[in-house]
Order: C-alpha cells, then structure tokens, then sequence
C-alpha cells in the first residue's frame, strides 16, 4: 500500500499525458451531433457518434467564431480541436474550436473558387449596381411559397406600406430544380412592372441555400433590368447572390424594411412640403404687401400738394427764424448796453475820489504805524543802551573793589611814568577818597 | 411638347423624380422671384404634391401570385 494516490492527482497525471500527445492537441473529428445543447453561457454542449461510438464535446463561447452555422442533431460534421480530460468528472472530452458541415470544405471551396472568378468579371463591382428606388409602388418576390420568410416579408411591408403591392413569385429555393426555379422567376419579373425585385429564402444549411451560389442564378440577378436585393438565410450567411445583387439584405425581413418605405414617412413629407410651401408664398405675400405700402407712402411723398405744403412749412420756418433772429438782435443790444452802463459806473468821478482818499488813509495809517514801530524801537534800544552804560560806569567799577587813582593835579594815573616817588596821589575807592604818597615805583609786573 | 405629352411624361415620373422637381421648386420659391412666379411655382408645387399622393393607389394590396405564364392572380 504505498503508492496510493488522490483522483486529483491521477486526473491530472492523465490529463498531461492527454496534453502531452501532439496528435491528440489538435486533432480532425467527424461525426453525426447530437443532444446538442446552447447553454445561455454561449457554449455549446454535444456528442459527435458514428456507428462505433461516441465522443462528448464542448465548443466554448471563445470558439464561436469557428462555427458559421447552427449546430443542430443529426448533423453530420468535421471538428477541429483537441482532445482531453475535464478533471471534475474524470471524463475525456473532444474541445472543438472549429466545426464545419461535412462535405462543406469542397463546397467552400466551389464557392470561393466562383467568387473570385465573378468578382475578376466584375460582376460585382460597384458600377453595374442599380440604385434601389426609394418609393416603390410593386415589389417583385423570388422565394418559396411557404416558410417564415416570405410571411416576414408581407408582414413587414404590410406595416410598413399596406398599399405596396407585393408579387411572388413561388420559387423552389432549395433541392433539385432549385437554380433553375429562382432563374425563372427572376426572367419572369423583367416583363412585370415591377419597381424593385427581392430574391432570397429563410435560413438553412449551407446545402439548402446553396442555388444561391450558383453562377447561373448570379448570371440572372446580373442581367436583370430590374434592381434586385438579395436576402437569404441569416445575417452570418453570404453568399455569391448577395455580392451580385444591386443591394444585399442580412435577412428576407431587413430586405422588406429596405424595398419597401414607411407610408406615415411619405405623408409626413408631403405635409413639410405643403406647409414649406405656403409658408413661402405667405412670407412671399407679406413682403409684397410692405413693399406696396411703402410705394405708397413714398408716392404720398411726391404728390405736388405736398411739396407745397412743404414750401409753406419752409416758408414758415422762415419767417419764425428771421422773428427770432430779430428777437435775438434786440436782446443782444439791450444785453450789451447793460454791461456799458456798468462799465461807466465803475469809472464815474466820485468813485474815483473816495477811492483815492481810501488810498490817502491807508497811507496815512501806514506811516503811523511805522512811527510807532520806529519809536518803540529806539525806545528799546536806549533801555539797552542804559543798561550797557550802566556796566561801564566807573563807579560800578569802584563797586567791585577797584579803585581810582589822580595823581595831584587830578589827572588819571595810569603808568608808572607819570609820577614820581613821593607824590602825593588821590585813590578813590566805593566810598570815598584816600591821600597817599607814592614810596616807590616798580616798572612792569602787576605783582 | 403638347399638353398631353408632357402629362404622359408626368406619368413616368417616378415618385422620386416628383419629389426632386418639388425640392427645386421650393428653392426657386425660396429664392428672388416675383410674385406671379410665386404663385405659379406655389400651384404647381400644390399639384406636384397631389400627384405624389395620388400616385399611390390607396388600397390596401393583396399580394399576388406570378404564374408561369407572366399573369398574376391572388395569393
């Protein structure tokens, strides 16, 4: 009992061997489908079976653009994918990336193969295509009898525009006979007067909608007189008649919507076109109406009785401008006169003295108060005078303990040289005279 | 081009075409025009547009049937 392992691990051990094996990675399988299931997650879920057995197979929603069709039971198909093990439930399953219908291949080549070869023609070239009407009154039908298309068909072009008349042609659309069926009723509408021509059918297998693919059936769409729109099988579904035609539909019912125009579209053009138009005229009218009136006044204008009303209007205008011309004179002069009599006011005599004795008196007080200025300031200046004399008194001198010496014949002694020792001098001092007699007599120095 | 003439050219004017003689009508009446043009590009525009109208066969069709032959019968 040693080696025992977890399922997850051996399922995982055999899943890299699955991965591990090149032809197993990518690997063709064909089989009949079935219990196919599109599950809402977009994937698809079937069995691939032949008489020996069957394969579980999934198709991701990633891989959907690998499928052009839908997948249905019973189909026989060639998926192209890799084969391995979903480890949840221990199952090998085949994971499809792309799937084609069994026998499809060649017909995709044939169909490819006639594309080019037409499309090197011409037949599709954008100059040989016929512009589609955009009011048509019949609408010519190639399709099959039954089926939801041509019911999509009526259904929407009776919406649309219950007065379109709609003409089928029953073609068989698929099978043998097929091709020559939708021809027939392609030539067979030439002679109708019809406006435009829708050819196609509902959806199917690429084996049923393949008359549509057919060089004849192109040949007939392209020589057709009447413009035809292609419509056949589903959006995803192209096919040779779809680039020949003059316009292609994805589906019969958008062919409808683009053969057939909305009625209530119509009429609500005609009714912009009528209000446009009165509206026009109305606008028109108006302006007439005011070019008249104004010719009218204008013509007023020129009428000979108003221009002279005009000359009288002129004339009074006159008159009242020569009145107030006068007016005006007259008031100008008073005015002046005015101001000369002012003006010889101002220059009367009497004015002229009593300004001059104005003048007199404002002279005279002038010169007294210069006066008075003049004697208060000698004033002041004597009073300074008094006090530096007062300073330079003698007596004062005597005051501060100087003295004053005479010598006998009362004359100032002031150098040695003018006495003699045993003269007799006077001193005065503050108050009063002192005698002396000079004992002797030094010659410069104070001390 | 006598009346009936232009009438029968009138006929084979598709919807299309009437409503591209309309447009170049309302641009005339739109531009510098007297008013008799006026009026007159006025009425044919009102007939333009009953035409249109009439042109359409107001009944409700039933769809047809095209046999071998080219003839048509009910659906």
């Amino acid at each position: 009992m040693q080696n025992v392992y977890t399922v997850g691990q051996v399922n995982r051990y055999v899943k890299s061997k699955f991965t591990e094996d090149y032809m197993l990675n990518r690997i063709y399988i064909k089989g009949e489908v079935s219990n196919c299931k599109y599950h809402t997650s977009g994937h698809i879920y079937f069995s691939l079976k032949d008489e020996s057995g069957v394969i579980a197979c999934v198709m991701f929603a990633g891989s959907r653009s690998g499928l052009s069709f839908r997948m249905r039971d019973g189909q026989k198909i060639i998926g192209l994918g890799s084969v391995s093990i979903y480890e949840k439930d221990g199952k090998y399953q085949f994971y499809v990336k792309e799937a084609v219908l069994e026998g499809a291949g060649l017909l995709y080549e044939k169909f490819e193969a006639l594309k080019k070869e037409l499309e090197e023609m011409g037949m599709f070239s954008a100059e040989y295509k016929r512009p589609i009407p955009r009011y048509v009154q019949r609408v010519g039908i190639v399709t099959a009898k039954t089926g939801a298309a041509l019911r999509d068909m009526i259904h929407i072009s009776h919406r649309r525009n219950p007065y379109v008349q709609l003409i089928l042609y029953p073609a068989q659309v698929q099978g043998e006979g097929a091709t020559q069926s939708i021809i027939r009723g392609i030539r067979l509408f030439q002679k109708q007067k019809v406006d435009v021509m829708i050819v196609g059918r509902g959806g199917g297998s690429i084996e049923d909608l393949w008359a549509f693919n057919e060089e004849s059936v192109a040949r007939a769409i392209f020589e057709s007189e009447i413009p035809v729109i292609s419509a056949v099988g589903h959006e995803t579904d192209v096919l040779i008649s779809d680039y020949v035609a003059d316009l292609r539909a994805p589906t019969p019912s958008a062919a409808a919507e683009l053969a057939v125009y909305e009625y209530s579209v119509f009429q609500s053009r005609l009714r912009e076109y009528r209000e446009y138009l009165q509206k026009e005229l109305l606008y028109k009218l108006r302006l007439k109406r005011e070019q008249c009136i104004q010719t009218g006044d204008k013509l007023r204008l020129l009428h000979p009785r108003q221009k002279l009303l005009q000359k009288q209007q002129f004339s009074d205008e006159l008159m009242e401008r020569m009145t107030r011309s006068l007016l005006h004179k007259i008031q100008t002069d008073r005015e002046l006169l005015v101001r000369y009599q002012m003006r010889l006011k101002a220059y009367h005599p009497e004015k002229q003295v009593l300004e001059k004795r104005q003048t007199a008196e404002r002279i005279r007080e002038k010169l007294n108060r210069q006066m008075r200025y003049q004697i208060e300031k000698n004033r002041h200046k004597m009073s300074v005078f008094i006090e530096k004399m007062k300073g330079l008194s003698p007596l004062e001198k005597l005051n501060q303990g100087y003295a004053y010496v005479e010598d006998g014949n009362g004359q100032v002694l002031s150098s040695v040289s003018q006495t003699e020792k045993g003269h007799t001098v006077a001193i005065y001092v503050k108050d009063g005279k002192i005698t002396a007699e000079v004992k002797e007599i030094h010659l410069g120095g104070m001390i | 081009m006598t009346v009936a003439q232009e009438q029968e050219k009138k006929k084979e004017q598709s919807l299309e075409e009437l409503f591209q003689e309309l447009e170049i009508i309302a641009a005339n009446l739109e531009g510098e025009v007297n008013l008799e043009e006026s009026f007159r590009l006025y009425q044919k525009g009102m007939a333009l547009l009953k035409q249109c109208n009439d042109r359409i066969d107001k009944v409700e069709k039933q769809v047809l049937v095209l046999d071998e032959d080219g003839e048509t019968h009910e659906f």
